[in-house]
């Protein structure tokens, strides 16, 4: 289902048109990558789409046009409109919002728990390195999706407990870079200067450490969003996420499971937004790693 | 090795132990009384709840109840709630699909995976290594519930050729490959297609690497064909990197089966677990569990294995 467990394949060397130049500044050589332009353009779309969904959304997501039942995609309806005469358009973009919010707030979650994990293991090794560790060998060996699927089944399905599910099954990649990042930076010479001035342990991590790793991190949120955005979507699907009648993707495709040879179009375009803010989450995080460091295990 | 192998059975013991307290203490802590999923609602007023409770064990102190519950678990004896059968028999039965279709999507993404990576890695950055790259991203980016659908749109509404749910035919048993194939092609396809994409493209990184070290230059230089330099030097020093990733990749299977099966209408260990814990099926959920951590245990200590194999540097004492 999702990637959660694989670090992403390294590339051996850049492709011949990135090459901006070792020196050129990341965002320079990240607008010159094709693939995260085109990423970074469905992005801004789908964004501006579910932030302005009350203005661009042709109809409300609920107002059911019931002489409209099933009507095939038309002027009527652009996208086509569903079992209970709803415009499937109206609904996708309104589910643009449920689903994209989801996606991202599940996967800073994630990435803010991996932060502290990885930054106070890394920081302090020891016991506190091996246990936390130890904690992330045993998540990360585990089927997540299943667990979270048991959770969400045995406590009831609702959105915080989606999101706190997604962020619980999905910290420790992120824990385990930012460890490494931790480990690396505490051995500089930076890191002894401000201890000898006194600087706390506190201190050292929020105002000298943290500040080196908002690449990592920022990279991490990018690319987890996807997979957030597939988990949250396959969840919703099974009856376990978002319920009805807030729309998500994975929930309108869900209402069409059973119209599939009178309405191919409920499920249909639900599923290509997903496709889409999948992939253009993962172009952008992609296309931000190699403008940094094309050699980062992410 | 056999000692190696041992060691590390014993260092998963604590795991499992782990998991299934971790079940135990979600299965307490999750609202609702199992009890009343087994009467039906018109007589839950007169129904005599406590002498049921008692009957499943539900009255007594937690830690005994964990306690009795594993001893049961682990003799067989443990049954589930609804259907009153042993939890490990229903696992048991549940296994065959899954292993089924899970050993079919592996093979078929290992057998298309690393043809494609190597064409890919042979000519990188040309048009066809672009095309791969882009089908690749575009293969994580898809939902695999979705794509199931357009699969049973497209072959069992549409052209009717393939059935959409189940594992055999109504009444038949049993696993004769000329009955069951129909069944398997579409959740094998779709299940093959949730990891084909990140194995390709790790094979091909794998293969970039190889292809530019130095034996594989004095293997070409010493005149060897393009096909021994590929097979002797290039894919076998390549397949280390790449067994990693289907080792890792196995918990992704197993939660994909779950979203298959439950598609698909088979009959496996994803569909067991979800109805269990829908109904609360506090014994099926601990056992799905358990044999679920159990497989990702073995498959991570059968990658490691397998390195030794591929590798002969490679020695566990």
């Amino acid at each position: 289902m999702t990637a959660d467990t694989v670090p992403a394949a390294r590339e051996t060397a850049l492709p011949p048109r990135d090459r901006a130049g070792p020196r050129a500044h990341p965002i320079r050589r990240l607008a010159r990558n094709p693939r995260s332009v085109l990423g970074a353009v469905i992005l801004t779309a789908l964004g501006v789409t579910a932030v302005l969904a009350p203005l661009v959304a042709p109809d409300a997501p609920d107002h059911a046009h019931f002489l409209d039942r099933l009507a095939p995609p038309g002027v009527a309806h652009l996208l086509g409109a569903d079992h209970l005469g709803r415009d499937v358009l109206s609904r996708v973009i309104w589910a643009s919002r449920t689903s994209l919010l989801i996606g991202v707030v599940s996967a800073a979650a994630a990435v803010a728990f991996g932060l502290l994990l990885g930054g106070l293991s890394g920081f302090f090794g020891g016991w506190v390195d091996v246990v936390i560790m130890r904690t992330t060998d045993v998540v990360l060996a585990f089927p997540v999706f299943f667990i979270a699927v048991m959770f969400l089944a045995l406590f009831g399905p609702s959105v915080p407990g989606l999101v706190l599910v997604l962020a619980a099954t999905s910290w420790p990649p992120s824990a385990r870079l930012v460890r490494a990042e931790f480990l690396r930076l505490r051995q500089r010479e930076f890191v002894t200067a401000t201890r000898a001035l006194g600087a706390s342990s506190l201190r050292i991590m929020i105002r000298h450490l943290l500040p080196n790793v908002v690449a990592v991190v920022v990279i991490s949120v990018t690319l987890r969003v996807g997979l957030a955005i597939l988990a949250e979507a396959s969840l919703s699907y099974l009856g376990l996420g978002v319920q009805p009648p807030t729309p998500s993707w994975g929930n309108i495709i869900a209402d069409g499971r059973d119209y599939l040879l009178t309405g191919w179009w409920i499920s249909l375009f639900p599923g290509v937004f997903v496709l889409l803010a999948v992939l253009a989450f993962n172009l952008v995080g992609d296309g931000i790693r190699d403008a940094f460091d094309p050699k980062m295990q992410l | 090795m056999g000692p190696y192998i041992g060691r590390r059975l014993l260092h998963a013991i604590p795991i499992l132990v782990g998991v299934t307290v971790l079940t135990f203490a979600v299965l307490v802590a999750a609202p609702g009384d199992p009890v009343f999923l087994l009467i039906a609602p018109e007589q839950q007023a007169n129904a005599d709840v406590g002498a049921l409770r008692a009957e499943l064990g539900l009255n007594r102190p937690l830690p005994v109840q964990y306690g009795v519950m594993m001893a049961a678990l682990l003799t067989g004896r443990l049954r589930s709630f609804q259907e009153r059968r042993p939890t490990l028999a229903m696992t048991a039965e549940a296994l065959g699909p899954t292993a089924l279709l899970g050993g079919l999507a592996l093979l078929l993404a290992v057998v298309l995976a690393v043809p494609i990576a190597l064409v890919s890695a042979l000519r990188p950055y040309s048009p066809l290594d672009h095309l791969v790259t882009m089908l690749s991203l575009l293969g994580i980016a898809l939902p695999s519930f979705w794509f199931a659908l357009v699969l049973i749109f497209l072959f069992t509404d549409r052209l009717a050729w393939l059935p959409a749910s189940g594992l055999r035919p109504a009444g038949a048993t049993g696993y004769a490959p000329a009955l069951i194939w129909p069944y398997l092609v579409m959740p094998a396809v779709v299940l093959c297609l949730s990891i084909l994409p990140l194995l390709v493209r790790y094979a091909r990184s794998a293969l970039l690497e190889t292809l530019h070290e130095e034996h594989v230059l004095v293997a070409r230089a010493k005149g060897l064909t393009a096909a021994r330099v590929l097979g002797r030097h290039v894919l076998r020093n390549s397949m280390i990197p790449v067994v990693t990733v289907i080792g890792l990749l196995i918990p992704n299977l197993l939660s994909g089966a779950l979203v298959v099966e439950t598609i698909f209408a088979i009959p496996g260990l994803g569909r067991l677990a979800v109805t269990g814990a829908l109904g609360r099926d506090y014994p099926v959920v601990m056992t799905t569990t358990l044999v679920g951590a159990v497989l990702v245990v073995l498959t991570n200590l059968a990658t490691d294995v397998s390195y030794a194999l591929l590798d002969p540097r490679i020695r566990f004492d």
